[in-house]
């Protein structure tokens, strides 16, 4: 056996015997999985309890209202027959949001054709607080277009385009999700590689022999390579079972761009794990630096959401091309010669981190 | 014995920051040679050993190993030694089997190979009865051998031994000393270093005492104590504590005192053992020891140093 593949061998077999490894490598994508899944897997992923106090002498009309409102599925009604009381709920959070229906509402409705409803909002949330405005003020839209015929005076024609797929939140989810073991999980295995065999004192023997520091890297890649493809493959067959998005599972172009992507992410870690003095250092180096990480590469929101100088910042990371191959992979139908870029920017990008570990190798390990 | 050298260092240095940690040194090892480095801890020896194995980078010299010039040819200089140091450099979940094929691996061996060696191993280390088992499952006897085999696993010619035996109660100890023979009597150039005296002496056919980073003697343990350890001497132990009275009684010979014990120097001791026993008896003090002490390598290091070899710790 070459020595290249003599340490991905050892590798791979010591991941097998560390139970404590191998159980948190399979648990950590299903616990995330089974997590996302609970959260986004639903039809609608958000519902909140609002309190409601209906004070209307004719309740015909207010209960039209509160039954559109209620149609929405986005929230559970709690009954209240005071505001007070109501919002003493609302101060403990019990409920998100207090609406309050005066007396003469369905009176002034029909003969004044304007009537006023009051809507107490939970600010401590403002996600929250924002979506349930929104969903009151186009229930009451809507409902007083259809009561009253009431007609808006500019008509919004409203399409919604879609490249490739059409698409859900849980659709443009898991490419999101299948970054988290390009970014995590080839990080903090690398991490490991090099740093470990200097505390056990095992890199003295590999030192001492003539493998080439290349090797060294390539052989550790080898073995980190397997284990993220481990947490890959369990995340994807969870992510079809679970959540059944409707996304294009190329694998002959997924693969590759996941191939180029967990290079990227070993690479980062094995320069973390020749500069670590011990293992708990460069554990928590690769920790802080892929958590900072997933905010810049697109993993779960558009960088665009980010201020501009720092979206200049998740441009020139690697990982972003990736996160941004597989939606368009999976979402986008992308082909081959869409993911040139991409691909040829991952490739010279992990051949410069393989460079800097190198010479890092050279110079921190072996000095 | 070869003619030829196998192993050559010449004006060798090595600074941490301020301090020099290999002074200056120089010296060659014969092919087949056993050669031993001793000193006490601190003196240079794991450090020198270190950059012979190009696990440390040095300031100044030159070392030629095998032929190959260990700056130039350094993965050829590292193919030829098998390097074993104090800790035991096994991967406690792997068997041993598994780290033999890994170190095997290291070097690219072939599984031909590999089977040959692992069969070295077992009929000249004795492992083969814990081949399959776990190496946490050992004990430190067995995980020495155990290293011991996966240094030298690619069948080096030089083989160094960085003090092999530290820590290993006596039996193990001259079990691990003949394991060191057997590699001997295979060809093998064996380099190791040690602050056990006995052990230098014992299986070492030359021997350089290290101190402050520098070769202070170096030749034959027998010439050594011949040449620096001076004359067998008269060592005498009294019963009762009665050291000044035997002193007064043997004021005619050169008497010292080491630790309660009374050394009297002679050219031939042989000729005055009776004559002293007998004077000490007659005046009432008896002994527990009277016995001639040759000169050991630890008095070659006392008279090099002034100083023992155990009495200093950490070695860096």
């Amino acid at each position: 056996m070459n020595s290249t593949m003599g340490i991905a061998v050892k590798d791979i077999k010591y991941f097998f015997r560390e139970r404590g490894t191998l159980f948190w490598t399979m648990a950590f994508p299903i616990l995330i999985m089974l997590l996302f899944t609970a959260i986004f897997g639903r039809q609608i992923p958000f519902n909140a309890t609002i309190g409601l106090v209906n004070n209307d002498n004719q309740p015909t009309l207010s209960e039209g209202l509160i039954s559109v409102f209620n149609s929405t599925g986005l929230f559970t009604i709690k009954n209240f027959t005071t505001q007070t009381d109501a919002l003493k709920e609302l101060n403990a959070t019990t409920v998100r949001a207090v609406i309050t229906i005066p007396q003469n509402f369905s009176q002034d409705l029909m003969s004044l054709g304007h009537a006023t409803v009051s809507l107490v909002v939970d600010g401590t949330s403002p996600d929250a607080a924002q979506l349930i405005r929104s969903a009151f003020k186009t229930s009451v839209v809507a409902y007083y277009k259809a009561v009253l015929n009431y007609t808006e005076p500019i008509t919004v024609d409203e399409e919604t385009s879609f490249v490739g797929q059409k698409v859900g939140y849980k659709e443009n989810l898991v490419p999101g999700m299948l970054c988290y073991p390009l970014l995590f999980s080839s990080m903090v295995v690398s991490t490991g590689a090099i740093v470990y065999e200097r505390e056990r004192g095992t890199l003295k023997k590999i030192r001492a022999s003539p493998i080439r520091p290349i090797n060294v890297l390539i052989g550790k890649t080898i073995a980190a390579l397997f284990q993220t493809a481990i947490t890959i493959l369990i995340m994807a067959v969870l992510a079809v079972t679970l959540l059944a998005p409707a996304l294009n599972w190329n694998v002959q172009l997924l693969i590759p761009i996941m191939f180029l992507g967990s290079m990227n992410g070993i690479a980062l870690g094995l320069i973390i794990s020749c500069i670590g003095r011990a293992p708990q250092e460069a554990s928590n180096a690769a920790t802080t630096i892929a958590i900072v990480l997933q905010f810049f590469i697109g993993m779960y929101f558009p960088i665009e959401y980010l201020p501009t100088y720092l979206q200049q910042i998740g441009k020139v990371i690697p990982m972003t091309y990736a996160a941004q191959a597989l939606r368009d992979i999976m979402i986008r139908n992308a082909t081959f010669a869409d993911l040139l870029i991409p691909m040829l920017t991952l490739t010279l990008s992990a051949a410069i981190l393989y460079g800097i570990g190198v010479l890092l190798y050279r110079r921190w390990v072996e000095k | 014995m070869g003619q030829k050298m196998i192993i050559e260092v010449e004006g060798l240095v090595k600074h941490y920051g301020e301090v020099k940690a290999v002074d200056g040194v120089s010296f060659s090892v014969e092919e087949g040679e056993t050669f031993g480095l001793l000193g006490p801890n601190g003196a240079g020896k794991t450090t020198l050993m270190e950059i012979m194995c190009g696990l440390r980078r040095f300031d100044q010299g030159k070392v030629t190993i095998h032929g190959f010039d260990l700056v130039k040819d350094s993965i050829k200089v590292r193919a030829s030694i098998g390097f074993c140091p104090q800790e035991t450099l096994l991967y406690d979940l792997l068997s041993v089997r598994e780290n033999l094929a890994f170190s095997a691996a290291l070097y690219s061996m072939s599984s031909k190979k590999f089977k040959e060696r692992v069969e070295f191993s077992s009929k000249v280390l004795g492992v083969s009865e814990f081949l399959k088992r776990r190496v946490q499952q050992l004990s430190g006897g067995m995980k020495r051998r155990a290293n011991l085999a996966a240094s030298i696993i690619h069948d080096p010619p030089i083989v160094i031994l960085d003090e092999p035996t530290v820590g290993f109660d006596p039996t193990i100890k001259r079990e691990f000393w003949e394991l060191i023979r057997n590699l001997k009597s295979y060809g093998k150039t064996v380099l190791l270093s040690t602050h056990d005296m006995y052990e230098a002496d014992e299986i070492c056919d030359r021997v350089a005492i290290m101190e402050k980073g520098k070769i202070a003697a170096l030749d034959k343990p027998h010439v050594l104590k011949k040449t620096i350890g001076g004359e067998p001497s008269l060592h005498i132990k009294v019963k009762e504590s009665r050291v000044k009275k035997a002193l007064k009684i043997l004021e005619k010979y050169k008497c010292t005192v080491v630790a309660d014990e009374i050394q009297v120097s002679a050219t031939n001791p042989w000729e005055i053992m009776t004559e002293v026993s007998d004077k000490l008896v007659s005046q009432g003090v008896y002994t527990d020891k009277v016995e001639i002490v040759e000169p050991s390598l630890e008095d070659v290091f006392i008279k090099l140093s002034g100083r023992r070899l155990t009495e200093e710790e950490g070695e860096k």
